[in-house]
């Protein structure tokens, strides 16, 4: 009987040494590499003193007690900025762009950073840009006009690259594109401070494009010694930044510690942890027991009332350039009748879905460029809810009795949005239209709407970069664009203008053209329906000050500027 | 015994060849352009094309099939869409937190379950055995995400015990360990109570009483080596569950395992990774059943003599 | 060959034992009567059971409101006379949820176990009577059915069509027969060497009419327990695949679906997590102390498993 049961125990342990010999075996390929082992040699003696300072540390090597934490809900791709359009949060605060956009007050201007002036010539093709001296990148390499040209050509060319529009009106970007051509024509190094920019015709937006974060400006040695590892290895990912990427732990957290040789001040925290937290209640929890400094309240709106009321002054409202819209189809029968685009523009009652869903925390929009983008247009008469007019309006086109349409809904877009689509169902009902809402996980759904077969739906557009074309030529750029978005707007005429305005080099026309084909399309055609803008909320933790959400309203902290208040 | 060994693994080999095929099958009929779902908002058919060619998906189905288990073989899982690296090595990453968490949520169900199982049995009908079995059965009840849930808002939010999330510390591994056993401790439970109550019946149980051993002796004696067999049997069988918990008690906690792993992958369309993980876990469901089988082929004397 | 662990646990069914109990004047209704008397928890739960199904049946009548009626202005009232548990984030009534919600759930309790399981019994009876080649591949493939954690083959699944109700029917069902199979397989191991079947078989009964005469009834106490029991873990993996957010969608609301759309308001307005959440543990200890009670009346095979 002994012998069974010591037999037994020795299985249990023969089995669990089974399972973890896996374990320790994978625990010696751990990649989570840190800067302190390559690299960055003043983060490694830095990371080195401080962790023995502090006696201990859990499993990483670097001791970030002072430091920022804050949580995302998943891991990200990559911080090669140029091989994702989704996660700017590192490329943000680990490199910087030749420009940056500021918005004071609503207005927004582009100013320089590593680019310290710039020229366009009179036809509005040439950009010279005169390169700010004695950058340094975090390996101690400087910063030059090679680096600009290495970075440019790569955005092109590396392989999942996702950032090519930034660039595609650049002399020579088409011909690398399709192959025809190994190197960017238009961008080339005049001197080691001055590169020269080309474009292949006159394009309003071009200085708006390279302050997007897809544009950040990489080190040509270390970027192409790193290979296919740049953006995966922190030791191997650097830029120029108020941030140095030493560690990243898959699933678990990334860590930024301040670049002390920051070409401007220094970074008002010693550091930031971004830890992954996949739940957003967890986080809100989390936040309230103190163990994050800010936490992104998007997704968790209904929250914000609650944590107004217990920390009043720690909520930041930031600007979102961004609107919410719902397409109608122009080949889905009665869609294709203005007077029933008319009628569902006027029988959506957006303040109620604000006020339902968001705490009414954001701004009814009557066009396609939202507030705080350039071209915004106040004036554009609104589109009032009103049912009535509605009903009138579904009769005049024959439709009094209503008629069945499809709400496409996105599974994966969270629940705010699969809650619009439940409100506008009801509030189409009450003039006559029956709506269904029909679930399509992602793919599925990008799927159909890519095929410009579906019916309808909501999303929203959040501003890769601070210009009227990134809106209106996205949706009414030319007929494939716009039946990629389901429109499948008719009109080639208009889209014909949407394309021509982006050549236009007076600033004034150009806008003034952007905002009469907005009108055009938004109030004469009814072609799109606007929805709505939100502000973008976040709570931070007391001690945290001077935090400015980024420009355009994503979700990804800008942490330069930040100081802690103790 | 070898001979038992070798057929065991030799029965192992068409059902893992049968996973991967499964597997292979089901990720390539979904709908959708996985390519097209990577870009999202910002669409480009141009770029669609040119990086499926670069990941080969314009291959025929049966080559790739053939190249990724040729791949499989040499340990190279592909490489992931979203996160670009490596599949291996990310599991590889993961899968040591994954092991950690079961093992210690194995701890938990086998400690707490034995214990609740021999005191109910003892005081049989009485109100701990009923508060007990209660218990246990809430925790049968309970979808462990729900438990999770519970436990972190009660333990770390409100009383702030331990940390609400993370897996770094031996304190912010104990609530997800007691979540993910919580279940398997109310199988236990009540399999180990109602196999003591049977023995206790039994008249060696009886006749070791009449010897003048101590009720506490007797029972850990004898009962409990009886009532442990088909205890380990079912440890086998929880491997499975065990691992389906994982992937929700992770969730909740933000376990950077092998379970968030296969999460992440679906709501990122990750087929590859998804692929890798599913695979991966299920080989390790297959050894498991097989060692626990060896197992119970030595502790099991009718067994051994029948083999 | 089929020696796996699990089915060791079934005790070698001698055949005296089993011609014993088949020879059994007894049947299984009358087991189910004495259970009743003797087992109150068990009785109990059935009428549990009975009550939600018939509130389920008639949701429209026993509802106080429609479920999906929104009211914008009445969104998150907290539990009161007109909304005894309150209002959900569209201003539904979280009580008219639960009870339509009854509907779904109960569903997908309900119709995978049964697809499921007609799926193993045929399966296990075939394997089991023909037993060579058949049995080979039919066990083979369901040792790799059991060989997935069942939530990851169900999530494979869900991301192979999408979420959604129906997708959720295939899935459970497709994860969840090979246990089934394997104990209708090893029964009619058994029985089909009892005196009665042989028999049958020498006189020339055809084949099917053997398995689903003769065979199929004597493994149905067996199939109810396990009926019984499997539908609180479909119940489960749904509200655990609503969790993941690949389960029901809205607006057809699972129990699930709400405890995870609840979640949200979990500080501010607990209970639209908390009701439904009691709701699922309710239903799901129901079906288990009824299915403990049938087993111990009805199944020698499942005791000691």
């Amino acid at each position: 009987m002994k012998k069974k049961l010591s037999l037994i125990l020795a299985g249990a342990m023969v089995l669990s040494m089974a399972l973890t010999g896996c374990g320790g075996g994978s625990g010696s390929g751990d990649t989570s590499a840190t800067a302190a082992a390559a690299g960055g040699e003043t983060a490694a003696a830095e990371a080195d003193t401080e962790a023995a300072a502090a006696g201990e540390s859990s499993e990483s090597d670097i001791d970030t007690t002072g430091f920022l934490v804050t949580p995302k809900d998943t891991d990200i791709q990559t911080a090669d900025v140029q091989r994702t359009s989704a996660d700017y949060e590192l490329p943000l605060n680990i490199y910087d762009r030749l420009a940056d956009i500021k918005v004071e007050n609503g207005v927004s201007s582009v100013e320089p950073s590593l680019a310290e002036s710039w020229d366009i010539s009179e036809d509005g093709l040439e950009y010279t840009f005169h390169l700010r001296q004695g950058v340094k990148f975090h390996n101690g390499n400087d910063f030059t006009a090679e680096d600009v040209v290495y970075t440019f050509n790569r955005l092109l060319t590396v392989s999942g690259a996702m950032n090519t529009e930034l660039l595609e009106q650049v002399q020579g970007a088409a011909e690398v594109l399709d192959g025809t051509a190994t190197e960017l024509s238009g961008v080339e190094a005049v001197d080691d401070y001055t590169v020269k920019i080309t474009l292949v015709e006159p394009f309003g937006a071009f200085l708006s494009c390279i302050t997007a974060p897809g544009a950040s400006i990489y080190d040509s040695e270390a970027t192409e010694a790193a290979g296919d590892q740049f953006g995966l290895d922190p030791s191997v990912t650097v830029g120029t930044g108020p941030f140095k990427f030493v560690e990243w732990t898959l699933n678990d957290r990334m860590v930024l510690v301040r670049n002390d040789d920051y070409w401007k001040e220094p970074a008002g925290i010693p550091g930031v942890v971004i830890r992954i937290v996949p739940d957003t209640e967890t986080q809100t929890m989390m936040f309230e027991n103190g163990e994050l400094d800010i936490i992104d309240l998007d997704e968790i709106p209904d929250a914000v009332d609650r944590l107004k009321a217990t920390y009043p002054d720690q909520i930041v409202e930031g600007n979102r350039v961004g609107v919410t819209y719902m397409i109608m189809n122009y080949n889905v029968e009665p869609l294709n009748n203005i007077n029933v685009r008319k009628a569902i523009q006027r029988a959506i009652d957006r303040q109620a879905i604000l006020d339902a869903l968001y705490g009414g925390m954001g701004t009814v929009e009557n066009g396609i460029y939202p507030h705080g983008l350039i071209g915004f247009n106040d004036e554009l008469p609104a589109i009032e809810y009103d049912p009535e007019e509605a009903k009138a309006l579904l009769a005049e086109a024959g439709y009094a009795d209503g008629f069945t349409m499809e709400l496409a809904s996105d599974t994966s877009a969270g629940d705010a949005v699969a809650m619009t689509l439940e409100i506008i169902k009801e509030q189409l009902a009450e003039v006559g239209i029956t709506a269904e809402i029909k679930n399509y996980d992602e793919s599925s759904w990008l799927d159909l709407r890519n095929s410009g077969e579906m019916c309808a739906f909501t999303a929203t557009w959040t501003a890769d970069f601070n210009d009227p074309d990134n809106f209106i030529y996205t949706f009414f750029g030319n007929e494939e664009k716009s039946k990629i978005r389901s429109l499948n707007y008719p009109d080639a005429d208009k889209m014909a203008r949407v394309t021509a305005a982006r050549a236009m080099v007076n600033e004034d026309e150009r806008i003034a053209e952007y905002q009469a084909l907005e009108k055009e399309i938004v109030q004469d055609d009814a072609a799109w329906v606007p929805m709505y803008s939100r502000v973008h909320l976040f709570a931070v933790s007391k001690r945290v000050q001077g935090f400015t959400p980024f420009w355009s309203g994503y979700g990804d902290k800008p942490f330069y500027g930040i100081t802690f208040s103790e | 015994m070898l001979s038992k060994v070798l057929k065991r693994i030799a029965i192992s080999i068409p059902v893992l060849i049968g996973v991967v095929l499964l597997i292979f099958i089901m990720l390539r009929v979904v709908p959708g352009d996985p390519v097209a779902t990577m870009m999202g908002e910002h669409v480009n058919p141009a770029m669609i094309e040119k990086i499926s060619a670069e990941l080969g998906l314009d291959q025929p189905l049966y080559i790739q099939f053939f190249k990724y288990v040729g791949n499989a073989l040499r340990g190279d899982f592909g490489t992931s869409y979203r996160l670009n690296r490596n599949v291996t090595q990310i599991i590889l990453e993961s899968f040591p937190h994954t092991v950690k968490l079961s093992l210690l949520a194995a701890l938990v169900a086998w400690i707490v379950g034995l214990v609740a199982g021999i005191i109910a049995a003892i005081r049989q009908n009485r109100l701990l055995d009923r508060l007990f079995m209660g218990c246990s059965l809430m925790g049968v009840s309970m979808p462990v995400f729900m438990t999770a849930l519970v436990l972190q808002y009660i333990f770390a939010f409100k009383l702030q015990w331990f940390p609400i999330s993370g897996f770094d510390s031996w304190q912010a591994m104990i609530l997800p360990a007691i979540a993910l056993g919580w279940n398997s401790a109310g199988s236990i439970a009540r399999m180990t109570r109602s196999n003591l109550v049977e023995i206790l019946q039994n008249d060696y149980i009886r006749t070791a009483r009449a010897k003048g051993l101590r009720e506490h002796g007797v029972i850990i004696g004898h009962a409990l080596k009886n009532a442990m067999l088909p205890v380990v049997t079912m440890m086998a069988l929880q491997i499975s569950s065990m691992l389906s918990g994982a992937v929700l008690t992770e969730s909740v906690f933000g376990v950077p395992g092998i379970g968030r792993l296969s999460v992440n992958a679906i709501e990122t369309r990750d087929m590859p990774l998804l692929q890798g993980t599913v695979i991966f876990t299920t080989i390790l469901i297959i050894l498991g059943n097989l060692v626990a089988d060896l197992l119970y082929n030595v502790l099991d004397p009718r067994i051994r003599e029948g083999a | 060959m089929g020696d796996t662990y699990e089915e060791r646990l079934i005790p070698n069914a001698e055949e005296e034992d089993m011609a014993a109990q088949i020879g059994e004047s007894e049947t299984w209704l009358d087991q189910v009567k004495t259970m009743v008397r003797q087992n109150k928890l068990a009785a109990f739960s059935a009428v549990v059971i009975l009550l939600i199904l018939l509130a389920a049946v008639f949701a429209p009548l026993v509802a106080p409101y429609d479920h999906l009626a929104q009211s914008l202005t009445d969104r998150l009232t907290h539990p009161c006379a007109e909304h005894w548990l309150g209002t959900a984030e569209l201003g539904r009534d979280v009580l008219s949820r639960i009870i339509f919600g009854a509907r779904v759930s109960l569903t997908i309790g309900l119709v995978p176990t049964l697809i499921s399981m007609v799926i193993g019994t045929v399966l296990g009876l075939c394997a089991g009577y023909y037993g060579g080649k058949v049995d080979f591949v039919i066990m083979r493939l369901a040792d790799v059915m059991l060989a997935f954690p069942s939530l990851l083959l169900a999530m494979v699944v869900m991301y192979t069509m999408g979420g959604g109700l129906i997708n959720i029917f295939i899935a459970l069902s497709l994860v969840n027969w090979a246990g089934t199979a394997r104990i209708v397989r090893s029964q009619t191991l058994s029985l089909k060497e009892i005196e009665f079947v042989e028999a049958a078989r020498s006189i020339g009964v055809k084949k099917w009419t053997i398995m689903f005469r003769h065979i199929l009834p004597n493994c149905l106490p067996s199939l109810i327990v396990l009926f019984t029991l499997n539908i609180p873990s479909a119940i489960l993996s749904e509200a655990s695949l609503s969790f993941l957010g690949i389960g029901a969608q809205p607006p057809s609301a699972s129990w699930g679906l709400m405890v995870v759309r609840g979640k949200k308001y979990l500080f501010s307005e607990p209970w639209l997590s908390i009701a439904p959440s009691v709701a699922i543990m309710i239903v799901v200890m129901a079906f288990n102390f009824l299915g403990d009670g049938l087993r111990d009346v009805l199944d020698p095979y499942l005791k000691e498993q």
